[in-house]
Formats: structure tokens, C-alpha cells, sequence
């Protein structure tokens, strides 16, 4: 026994004094960094599809989960203490990449002119959506720093059935007037929630399907001057959710719960009518859920897009590259290639067709409109629409101003105070001073009380 | 009440005695069962009803998606394995070691000691994780396995735990005999003190081998290259970001790390069972 | 003098005593001692942000952040939450833990199977909090979920109950959850410290005539006093550190009335503004909580003979 360990012992000591890994074949190495495999992938196809690349350089990529909370102190570290290590190209997701393009963490990126993209000409040709510039952009110096691939703007995804039982139709536009499309107000959506409330169905499923259209649309952000700053249309949110609770608008569920993917099955308590969201909802939830893979089954092909009734995005993954990385050619290879190429060889054109693995995948929505004007967004599960119609307005419309870094956080203890609030645990004024409470506690942001 | 009665126990407080028993037992295993099930089940079915009895017969799709990732879940499998014995068997052996210092023999510093091995326990460890990390990345260490073996050789609670067990079970008699005839003091540990001790290392290597094969933290940070990932590690991965999630495979990889902790918990469960602590002494 | 005590016995033994510890000591200052200490000067400094590496220490005013964290409304709230779940778990789970070794551990009285129940009471343990955390939230679903399906099924309630937005609620769940995980482990190390003890002391006992109850109270538990001692004293420490099952079951909330201690640290260093000179002062409050508990718990188990 005691040898037996003994000689465990000694394996675990070679084999791990033996784990650092060494790459040592002549070819430069370019790190990557991101949350998820999705860049990873797409890179790794450039990189197949340019062998002229493959010869010169090689991908190591680092991929750790949001979840647990642990990619952005890893990043942060990777990046502050630079050498070898760093990442030459990261990732970040709409929840974070203010702090990176915009915030605490905006010196460590590159700008793209400075890799030598020639980016405004570039943004100009491909009609990338503006938000999502809007967002990438470093504002001490008005430079691009970060772009995407996909665009998030986000509509109105209704169930066609019961858009003809109760409004006679299940013609967008129909359905857009219905609820206010473009508007920018809650009026309209109101009435056709009390409309589809007398036939039994609730317009969503909870008060944090209209909170993602509800925070994007406000006019300023949480924090101004260093000041948090509650906009008047996110308080409204308070009262809006109320009002959906109390008047049995919605299912009271909360997003990503077993209840919520009930409702997209059709199988909650009420009828769900509607949801709001970008492509991607379509393609990695709710198609999912609907409980069937073709028309007629569950909910699939039972569903359409028409244009919300207020502009917002959800969302989204930014590329953003290391100021002192040394191979700043090949990275402007890479990024250009996945943000900026309209071309039907770049990533964009297969990404929005669905054709970009080599494979027929789900298709989406991409940041260049150029490419989306030349590409096919017709789903079996909204019924052969062509969901571009609905989803390139939707990013024109989207708003980019009004994020700030310290957003995630902020809008958690926000909605927790809307909960407390619309429950019943707190009076109006009572779940303000709580909000605020938190904010002044644990973040370092001033708050007027 | 009769003396006879009493040796064969009260019937009736035998009953609740297995009613309590079968009640926790079911609430012990049923967290297994469902996690077993759901790895049968599609991500589909586990989102609209995430506690089913029901086995599915999606298990296939679900393992194909766990290995379909980047990542190789037998390498995942081995780091496990490699950084787990290894800290195990530091811990166990040196927290043993450090204890029996502060028992069988009296030093000067010994008290201070003692309070030392108390202080490092209380700090928080949320805070100080984040100056070891930057610390091993200072010293290359990060990638590397040792980074999370070797600190195992200081382990406060187990030092303090075997100290408590030895006060109350290490006869010290019993190492003056040893000297008497003329064992030396390395030698009277590893082989007098070291199997009187051995119901509290086998708990303890129960605790430390639970508690690194799970970790997640640290690891998750230190090791960021695919060849030196820990399986729970390789787990969170699957979960990527909240939009898209595939909860089957995610089962299937939280049961396929499971697993091995049931075998590990099995064979050392004996010593938990069955009294073999004085064996050492009466031998 | 205590050493020409020992030389009269004709060798010193200290130095084993030194020699022994060494390993423990070595391998806290390679690899704990930079991050320990950099925390506490962290308190006194105004370091914030990540990347900036220039920090000052307060000269002026050396305490600022520990007043800034005392007077933060949330903090109390953190220590008093903290408190609340620690006792809402642990004196069930002590109570349960200290049965089931009498139980168990009964000579006379032998219960059939009991190696198969210690060794699943335990499992709960082997998961986990990540894995526990999500089987909860799930049984506790709003408004669809196995518990809320079965209170109204069986007409208990007539609508679902919001569990994860009332705060009485949550607690008790996260306390449950904490019982449930660690009253098999409590058992195991209660169990483990009887067998230690030495069973002709049991022998003697029982050829007195000694019953159950008499040999648990008078035998057990008195030698079972220094691991009852490391009991308190680690489910103390391990209590007021809890950190995983309510960040991961409901984020502290609602209205953070599961909020602990250490996620309070972690907020303050690790989220967003990265105040580390606060989050470091925190813990070392959180520290001396901890310690000053802890030294009135060895004084209560002192060896009173």
C-alpha cells in the first residue's frame, strides 16, 4: 500500500512538473481569449481556409466561461500583466465590453487604424449597424476599438395564431400597429395587452421580456458624470411591471427558468403571446423549446417577426485586439475577416446563411447590412418569413449611448428592486432607497439619496 | 424497564430509529438520481422540466456534444485525477506530520504554532485567492499542475483536526515504549502514530480528495490551456454563456465527474465504518 | 527552566517538534504568505482598479476604509445575514450529527445497515454547490416547479408560491441546503473521534452496568471534547465564510437578505469598481469576527480538569 502510494506519488510529480506544454515549431503564435467557443471556431475556419496563414502562424486559444463569474478577472489579469501570455485577440460580450472598449480596461485595446484596417471606409462599405460602432468606439480618442459579427437588434416575436384570433391577422404590420411599432411608448402595447387578455392570453411571459426592450430605448445610462442617474423611462419600468402583474398580463415568470421556456412551448398558464428579442433568441432558445423541430409540431412555424415598439438591442460579442501585440498584421487579418469582410468569402456572408462551418447551421442576423441585403433570412419557424424584413430596421434603431460598465451589476440590483416592488415587499419609494443603497455600497459610484 | 429489554432494544424506538434513516437516505441519493437522469435527456425536455424521474434516450446526443468540444475529456480526466491523489496524499501526510508535532512533543513555540495554524484557517480565502493567483503568475506557475498540489502540504483544518483526534487517541505511553526500544523519532511516527491515525486520515482524505476534485475556482483561472484543464473545469466550459446552454451534456459531464468520487468514497468508506483505530495498538 | 527539565531526562525532543512543522510552515510562506500579506496592506492603501498598480498608503487617515465598510449599511447587513444562516443550519445539523453517532456508535444496540447509511448521508456533500444550487432552484421553480406542482396539487395553495422572492423563504431554503450538505460530514468526523477512543473505557463501562444514555453523556461526549471543539470552530469558520450556496442560488437577493460577508467582499474587490482597499479591510473585519468567535469557543471547551 505504502509503495503503491509511493509510486502514485512520484507519476503525479513527473507527469505535472512535465504539464507546461511547449510549442516549438518555428510558427508565430497568435493567443486568443474569449468566453465561449464561437470566435475560436470561426478563427480556426480562417485559418483553414487561408493556408497561406496556417503556415506562418497558430491559434492557442483560452476559453473560460462567464458563468462562474471568472473570465473578466482572468482577462483583466492576462492583459495587465502582459509578456508572452497576453492575448493578442478577447472577446466580450454586450454585458461587459463597455468596460473594455469604453471604461477602466479601454487603454489596453488597439485601435483598428492602428493594426491598419482602414475602418471608416470599411464601416461605411458594409453598413455596420451603428450601434454596435457606436459601442466599439474609445471615447478619449473617437477611435474603433471593437466590432462584431452579429447584430442584436431586437423585435417583436409573436405567435401567428394568436394574432388572428384576436386581431383578425397575423400580418406584421398588422401586429405592429397593434402594439405600438415604433412609437418609442407603452401606450399601444398596453392596449393589446388588455385586448389579449379578454381572450385569455398574456402579451409575455415576464416582466423581463420587456426590460431588455425597456433598457435599451431609455435616453441615458445608469451612471452620468460618476453620478448614478435613474432615467425616467427605467423608472418607468417599476410601473410598467406593476401594471402587467396586477392587471395578469404576463405569466409572472423570469427569464431562463424552467417556466419562461414553458411559455415559448405554449404550454404555461396562459397563452404566451409574444416575446421580444434579436435572431439569436429564435435560433439558440426559442426554436428549442417551441417542442417540435418542424411545422406543425409544438409552436414551431407558428411564429412571426414585426418591428417592436420601442428601438433596442440585446446582446452580442465584440473582438477587440491587444495594443502591444506583436503580430498586428495577422490580427487584422483575423478581425477584418470576421467583422468587416461583405464579401460572400467572409465570415459575415456564411454567418447570416448559416453556411459558414460548411455546413447548413442556423442563420442570423449579422452587423453588416450589406451582406444581409444579399443573404436569405427565411425560416421554417416563423413560417418562410425572411426575418431580415424585421431585424435590419431593428438595428438601425438600436441605441448604443446609454450603456455603462458597471451595467450588469447595476441592473441586477435594479430588477431585484422591481420584483420587491411589484410583489408587494416594498413600497415604490422603499425599493428606490434599496437600489440605491446597493449602488452606493458596492460600487464606487456617487448616489444622491 | 428490564435490563434484558434494553439489550435488544425498545422496538419502537428501533422503528423511528429506521425511519429517520431511510428518510435522509432517500434525501442523500435523490440529488444523484436526478443528475443521472438528466443526463439521458435532451436539453429540450431538461429546460421545460428540470426534475423528471424518467430516463430519456438522449444520452448519445448528449455525449456527443461533451466530446464534440474542443477539449478532451480524458485529459480533463487525468488532471483531475493527477492534482487530487497528489494533494490528497500531501495533505494527509504532512497535516498528520505538523499534528503530531504539536502533540507528542513540547516546544517552545508550539502554543504560538498552534494559534499560527488557527489564524491562517480563518482568513477568508475569497480574498487572498486573488494574491495567490497573481503570485503564480509572477512565478510561471500558472498552467502548471504543481501550482495546485504543492500548496496542499499546508492544510490548517486537517492539521487541526488530526491534533484534536490525537489528544483524545494518541496514547503517548505508547511512543516512550517505542523509544524505550530505541525507535527513532521518523521512524515511531510512520510506523506507531501513523496507524493509530488511520480512521482520521481516511476521513480527511475523503474531505481533501471531494474537495480538489471539485474545486473549481482557482483551477478555472491558473489553467487556461486545453491540455491541463480539470474536468469540472472542462464542465463549466459547456455552460459558456447564458444564451446558449446544452444542459444534457452538462449532466452527462457533472455525472461523469461524479463517478470517480464514488469509487474513491467507497474504498476508503471502510475505515468510516468499521473500528480499526486501535489496531495499530494492540498489534 | 524547561529545558534543563528535559536534559535531565537525558535528550531533547524539541527539536522534532520544530523539525516536524517545518514542512507546513515552508510551503504557507512560499505560496500564502505574499497574498496574506498584501491583503492587509491592501486595507491601508487607497488601491482601486485593475491594471493600476500605483497605490498610496493613507498616512492621514490610516482607517478610512475600514469606517467607510463599517459604516455601509449593506455590510451590517452581510454580518447580521451571515449570522442568521450559520445558526438557522448549524444547530439542526449539530443536533441531527451528534443522534445519529449515538446512534451508530450504540454497542448494545446495533443498527442493522448503518455502514451503508454513514456512507450516504454523506453524499450529499461530494456534489457540487454549483450543481446544488441550480436542483434547488429548479424544485423551487416560479410559478412552474416540482414543489409548487405538488402544494397546489395537493391543495395546499391555491396559486404558486414565489419561494426565491420572499426572504424568509430563501433563507430557510439556503439553510436547509447547508444542514442537508454537512450534517453527514459532521457525522463522519464525530464518528470517526468515538472510534478513536480507546474501548476498554466502553468495556469497563458496560461491566458497571452502565446503559446507553449513561455511557453517551458520560463516556462519549466528554471524550469526544477536542473533536466537538474542531467541530464548532470549522463550521464557525466555514459558516461566516459562506459564500457559494447563496451566490449561486439567488445572488443574495431578494432584497439581499441572503447576502453574506464574503459576497460582500467579493463585490467590493472583485466586481466592477475593483475596490480592493475596501474589499481587504472587510476581511480583515470579517477576521477578527472570526477569530474573537473563535477564542471563546476554545474557551467554552477548555480542558476544565
Amino acid at each position: 500500500m505504502k509503495k503503491l502510494l509511493a509510486i502514485v506519488l512520484a507519476l503525479v510529480m513527473v507527469v505535472a512538473l512535465g504539464a507546461p506544454v511547449a510549442f516549438a515549431d518555428g510558427k508565430t503564435t497568435i493567443n486568443v481569449m474569449s468566453f465561449t467557443d464561437e470566435v475560436p471556431n470561426m478563427i480556426n475556419r480562417f485559418v483553414e481556409l487561408h493556408p497561406e496563414f496556417a503556415d506562418k502562424y497558430e491559434i492557442n486559444t483560452t476559453i473560460i466561461a462567464t458563468t462562474d463569474g471568472l473570465y473578466q478577472p482572468a482577462l483583466d489579469q492576462a492583459l495587465a500583466s502582459g509578456g508572452a501570455d497576453a492575448p493578442d485577440i478577447y472577446c466580450a460580450e454586450a454585458a461587459f465590453i463597455l468596460k473594455y472598449a469604453q471604461g477602466d480596461m479601454a487603454d489596453f485595446a488597439a485601435a483598428y487604424e492602428d493594426l491598419g484596417i482602414d475602418v471608416d471606409a470599411a464601416i461605411a462599405a458594409s453598413e455596420i449597424a451603428p450601434y454596435s460602432v457606436e459601442i466599439g468606439t474609445r471615447p478619449s480618442d473617437g477611435k474603433v476599438v471593437g466590432l462584431g459579427y452579429q447584430a442584436t437588434g431586437g423585435a417583436f416575436i409573436y405567435r401567428r395564431s394568436i394574432a388572428q384570433d384576436v386581431f383578425g391577422s397575423d400580418d406584421p404590420a398588422v401586429v405592429g400597429e397593434a402594439i405600438g411599432a415604433g412609437t418609442q411608448s407603452w401606450d399601444k402595447f398596453f392596449e393589446a395587452a388588455a385586448a389579449l387578455k379578454e381572450k385569455g392570453y398574456a402579451i409575455v411571459s415576464g416582466d423581463g421580456d420587456i426590460w431588455h426592450a425597456i433598457e435599451n430605448s431609455s435616453d441615458t445610462g445608469w451612471i452620468v458624470d460618476g453620478k448614478l442617474n435613474i432615467d425616467p423611462k427605467r423608472e418607468a419600468f417599476l410601473d410598467l411591471s406593476k401594471k402587467l402583474k396586477d392587471n395578469g398580463y404576463h405569466n409572472d415568470t423570469q427569464d431562463w427558468t424552467e417556466a419562461w421556456y414553458a411559455d415559448m412551448a405554449g404550454i404555461g398558464d396562459q397563452p404566451v403571446f409574444g416575446f421580444y428579442g434579436p435572431a439569436w433568441l429564435i435560433n439558440y432558445v426559442m426554436a428549442g423549446n417551441s417542442g417540435g423541430s418542424a411545422p406543425g409540431e409544438g409552436t414551431y412555424g407558428d411564429w412571426a417577426v414585426c418591428p417592436s415598439n420601442v428601438g433596442f438591442f440585446w446582446g452580442g460579442t465584440w473582438l477587440l485586439a491587444n495594443k502591444n501585440t506583436p503580430n498586428a498584421e495577422a490580427v487584422a487579418e483575423i478581425i477584418k475577416w470576421i467583422t468587416l469582410d461583405d464579401s460572400e468569402d467572409g465570415l459575415q456572408y456564411g454567418w447570416a446563411n448559416g453556411t459558414w462551418s460548411g455546413e447548413q447551421g442556423t442563420k442570423d442576423t449579422v452587423a453588416s447590412g450589406t451582406v444581409m441585403a444579399k443573404s436569405n433570412g427565411e425560416l421554417d419557424f416563423l413560417g418562410g418569413q425572411n426575418m431580415f424584413d424585421a431585424f435590419v430596421p431593428a438595428n438601425e434603431y438600436a441605441n448604443g449611448s446609454n450603456l455603462t460598465q458597471y451595467d450588469e451589476t447595476i441592473n441586477t440590483y435594479w430588477r431585484d428592486a422591481v420584483r420587491q416592488y411589484t410583489a408587494g415587499n416594498l413600497s415604490r419609494d422603499e425599493a428606490i432607497a434599496a437600489f440605491k443603497q446597493n449602488v452606493a455600497d458596492n460600487l464606487d459610484v456617487e448616489v444622491d439619496f | 424497564m428490564s435490563k434484558l429489554e434494553r439489550r435488544d432494544g425498545n422496538p419502537v424506538v428501533k422503528f423511528f430509529i429506521y425511519f429517520v434513516c431511510i428518510i435522509l437516505a432517500v434525501l442523500s441519493i435523490f440529488p444523484f438520481v436526478v443528475m443521472f437522469i438528466n443526463s439521458t435527456r435532451s436539453t429540450f425536455e431538461i429546460q421545460q422540466h428540470a426534475v423528471s424521474l424518467i430516463p430519456s434516450s438522449h444520452l448519445l446526443e448528449n455525449w456527443k456534444v461533451f466530446t464534440g468540444k474542443s477539449f478532451n475529456p480524458t485529459t480533463g480526466f487525468l488532471n483531475s485525477l493527477i492534482v487530487a491523489v497528489g494533494a490528497t496524499a500531501l495533505t494527509v501526510y504532512f497535516s498528520t506530520l505538523t499534528a503530531y508535532a504539536l502533540v507528542a512533543y513540547s516546544w517552545k513555540l508550539r502554543g504560538a504554532m498552534f494559534t499560527f495554524i488557527l489564524c491562517v484557517m480563518m482568513i477568508p480565502s475569497q480574498v487572498t485567492a486573488i494574491g495567490f493567483y497573481q503570485f503564480m503568475y509572477r512565478i510561471h506557475l500558472t498552467n502548471n499542475l504543481l501550482a495546485l498540489i504543492l500548496p496542499a502540504i499546508y492544510a490548517p483544518s486537517s492539521v487541526f483536526f488530526f491534533r484534536q483526534f490525537m489528544l483524545a487517541s494518541l496514547p503517548l505511553e505508547l511512543l516512550d515504549s517505542a523509544r524505550i526500544d530505541g525507535s527513532r523519532e521518523f521512524h515511531t511516527f510512520n510506523h506507531i502514530a501513523m496507524p493509530i491515525m488511520k480512521p482520521a486520515m481516511a476521513t480527511q482524505g475523503i474531505f481533501t480528495f471531494v474537495y480538489t476534485w471539485n474545486n473549481l475556482f482557482m483551477p478555472s483561472i491558473l489553467l487556461t490551456r486545453d491540455e491541463v484543464k480539470t474536468m469540472p473545469v472542462m464542465v463549466s466550459m459547456l455552460k459558456g454563456d447564458i444564451y446558449k446552454r446544452e444542459y444534457g451534456a452538462i449532466y452527462l459531464g457533472l455525472a461523469l465527474t461524479v463517478l470517480p468520487l464514488f469509487i474513491v468514497y467507497f474504498a476508503l468508506s471502510k475505515y468510516i465504518i468499521a473500528g480499526v483505530a486501535l489496531g495499530g495498538v494492540k498489534g | 527552566m524547561n529545558n534543563t527539565l528535559q536534559k535531565k531526562h537525558g535528550f531533547s525532543y524539541a527539536k522534532y517538534g520544530y523539525l516536524f512543522s517545518l514542512p507546513f510552515f515552508i510551503a504557507f510562506l512560499v505560496f500564502n504568505l505574499y497574498p496574506t500579506l498584501y491583503t492587509v496592506l491592501l486595507g491601508f492603501t487607497d488601491s482601486k482598479g485593475l491594471g493600476n498598480i500605483t497605490f498610496h498608503i493613507l498616512k492621514d487617515d490610516p482607517w478610512k476604509n475600514f469606517r467607510a465598510v463599517l459604516k455601509a449599511p449593506t455590510f451590517i447587513l452581510s454580518i447580521k445575514n451571515t449570522f442568521m444562516l450559520w445558526m438557522m443550519n448549524f444547530i439542526p445539523q449539530i443536533t441531527l450529527a451528534l443522534i445519529l453517532t449515538a446512534w451508530f456508535t450504540s454497542r448494545r444496540n446495533k443498527i442493522r445497515g448503518q455502514g451503508f447509511f454513514k456512507v450516504v448521508f454523506y453524499m450529499p456533500n461530494i456534489i457540487t454547490a454549483a450543481s446544488v444550487a441550480v436542483l434547488f432552484n429548479a424544485l423551487f421553480g416560479y410559478p412552474k416547479g416540482p414543489v409548487n406542482d405538488l402544494l397546489v396539487s395537493a391543495g395546499l395553495r391555491d396559486g404558486a408560491y414565489n419561494f426565491m422572492n420572499s426572504p424568509t423563504a430563501t433563507r430557510w431554503i439556503i439553510a436547509f441546503i447547508q444542514f442537508w450538505m454537512w450534517y453527514g460530514y459532521t457525522m463522519i468526523v464525530l464518528i470517526s473521534g468515538v472510534l478513536g477512543i480507546n474501548p476498554e473505557i466502553y468495556e469497563a463501562a458496560e461491566i458497571d452496568g452502565a446503559n446507553d444514555r449513561q455511557i453517551f453523556f458520560r463516556i462519549t461526549l466528554p471524550n469526544l471534547r477536542t473533536i466537538l471543539t474542531y467541530t464548532l470552530v470549522t463550521s464557525l469558520i466555514g459558516g461566516l465564510s459562506m459564500y457559494d450556496i447563496p451566490k449561486m442560488l439567488n445572488a443574495g437577493n431578494p432584497n439581499n437578505s441572503t447576502l453574506t460577508a464574503t459576497m460582500f467582499i467579493y463585490n467590493q474587490s472583485f466586481q466592477n469598481s475593483y475596490m480592493y482597499a475596501r474589499g481587504a479591510a472587510a476581511s480583515m473585519i470579517l477576521f477578527l469576527i472570526i477569530a474573537a468567535l473563535s477564542a471563546i469557543v476554545f474557551y467554552l471547551m477548555r480542558d476544565r480538569k
